[in-house]
């Protein structure tokens, strides 16, 4: 049961550092580029919202790092 | 002559004793040449003479309290830019700056704490070479326990392209050398800590596992804080006091301390190991410090007991011994 438990634990763990770049990518590099742009007082193309625009980067990329094991 | 021939003696040199030739010359235990051709008794000699220098620079508790209070200093403020700069009581751009320089900084005074130069085994110091060690790499996003068990692997298997955890980080030139840094810390990399995973899931012990598990709370707290701080409006703060400073300051040490001491990482054996190289400053006080003592790192793989701040010292002392065993001294 224990044995089990931390198996399926460790399981969930590697499979979560294997999509951590994708993670990065939403969950960090998107607002980080919507956050730089409002700093440097730009305007997301298209009409979006800053961090929409910044998730259109920021996913993408963490998905080509996730998929391809390098962010560029 | 057989003897001669197998300690590397050229066909025609002189030989170490020639009784036929009793005199003061011949009664040398060698020439003393380039390091080549020592007979036992000449490198216990070296050995004793090395051993004697080293003694007075090695590491007491009362000099490494420097270590302590700088470490400690050092990581409260930087905790502190967090609340200060998001509260923009601070600028975020110097904080950033001094963020890196603490990043960098962070692996010697853990480096110490690693070779339990600050508190030994047993004494009553012990505690503040365990915080020294547990407080100086978390920036880096890189735990103690990982920290000072690759480290050590470093050292007893020291250029060894399997077993040397630091193996990944040699590259043909400087420049490839920094680029390597960064190449190596990509997600599907071999190299930097995604190398040390796989070398301490070979190593397999309870302290290789509990690095592993170290290793991957670290990881998975600072992800928290960075994705927690980024969506509260706080991401440029989080890049610039945390993420960046980890980059800049993990590709610093990685070709400071372990590139440009052992490149080309061909020598194996106690004196070729390292190499005493010299920065594009030369002689000058500014090379030292941006190597951040390295220049010297063969003192510290003879003597890891001798701290950071001392083996510059130690090396001009030992340099006529080491040119002796063969060591290229020239650069310094």
């Amino acid at each position: 049961m224990v044995y089990n438990t931390l198996s399926a634990m460790q399981s969930f763990l590697k499979k979560l550092f294997f999509v951590m770049p994708f993670l990065f990518g939403i969950g960090f590099i998107a607002p980080l580029i919507a956050q730089s742009m409002a700093e440097f007082g730009w305007e997301a193309p298209w009409g979006l919202s800053l961090i929409a625009f910044g998730l259109l980067i920021g996913a993408p990329w963490g998905l080509y790092a996730t998929v391809r094991g390098r962010w560029v | 002559m057989d003897r001669i021939d197998d300690i590397g003696m050229r066909t025609g040199e002189t030989a170490l004793y020639d009784p036929v030739r009793d005199d003061a010359e011949t009664r040398l235990a060698i020439p003393l040449r380039a390091g080549d051709g020592l007979d036992k008794h000449t490198r216990l000699q070296l050995r004793k003479e090395e051993q004697r220098i080293a003694k007075k620079y090695m590491s007491t508790p009362q000099q490494m309290r420097i270590y302590t209070v700088i470490t400690v200093g050092c990581f409260l403020a930087w905790l502190s830019f967090f609340p200060l700069t998001m509260l923009d009581i601070l600028p975020v751009w110097p904080c950033f700056i001094a963020s890196c320089v603490f990043a960098a900084g962070g692996y010697i005074t853990s480096h110490e704490a690693m070779h339990d130069n600050i508190g030994r085994r047993g004494t009553k110091y012990r505690f503040w070479n365990e915080l020294v060690g547990e407080i100086s790499t978390i920036i880096l996003i890189f735990p103690f326990s990982m920290a000072r068990m690759m480290h050590l692997h470093h050292h007893y298997h020291c250029n060894h392209p399997e077993n040397d955890p630091d193996y990944t980080d040699e590259a043909p030139s400087a420049f490839k050398a920094w680029i390597k840094t960064w190449l190596n810390r990509q997600p599907g990399a071999d190299g930097s800590i995604h190398h040390y995973k796989r070398v301490l899931e070979r190593i397999g012990t309870k302290g290789a596992q509990k690095a592993l598990r170290d290793t991957m709370m670290l990881q998975l707290f600072s992800m928290a804080v960075f994705f927690t701080m980024a969506w509260s409006g706080f991401a440029i703060e989080a890049a610039l006091l945390w993420w960046l400073p980890r980059h800049i300051g993990l590709s610093y040490i990685r070709f400071w301390l372990s590139w440009a001491p052992h490149h080309p990482r061909d020598g194996h054996g106690r004196y070729e190991n390292t190499r005493v190289f010299r920065t594009w400053f030369g002689k000058t006080w500014v090379g030292h410090w941006m190597s951040m003592g390295m220049q010297y790192h063969i003192v510290h793989h003879l003597y890891p007991g001798i701290p950071n701040h001392r083996t510059k010292y130690a090396y001009y002392e030992l340099k006529p011994v080491l040119e002796k065993r063969g060591v290229d001294c020239s650069a310094l």
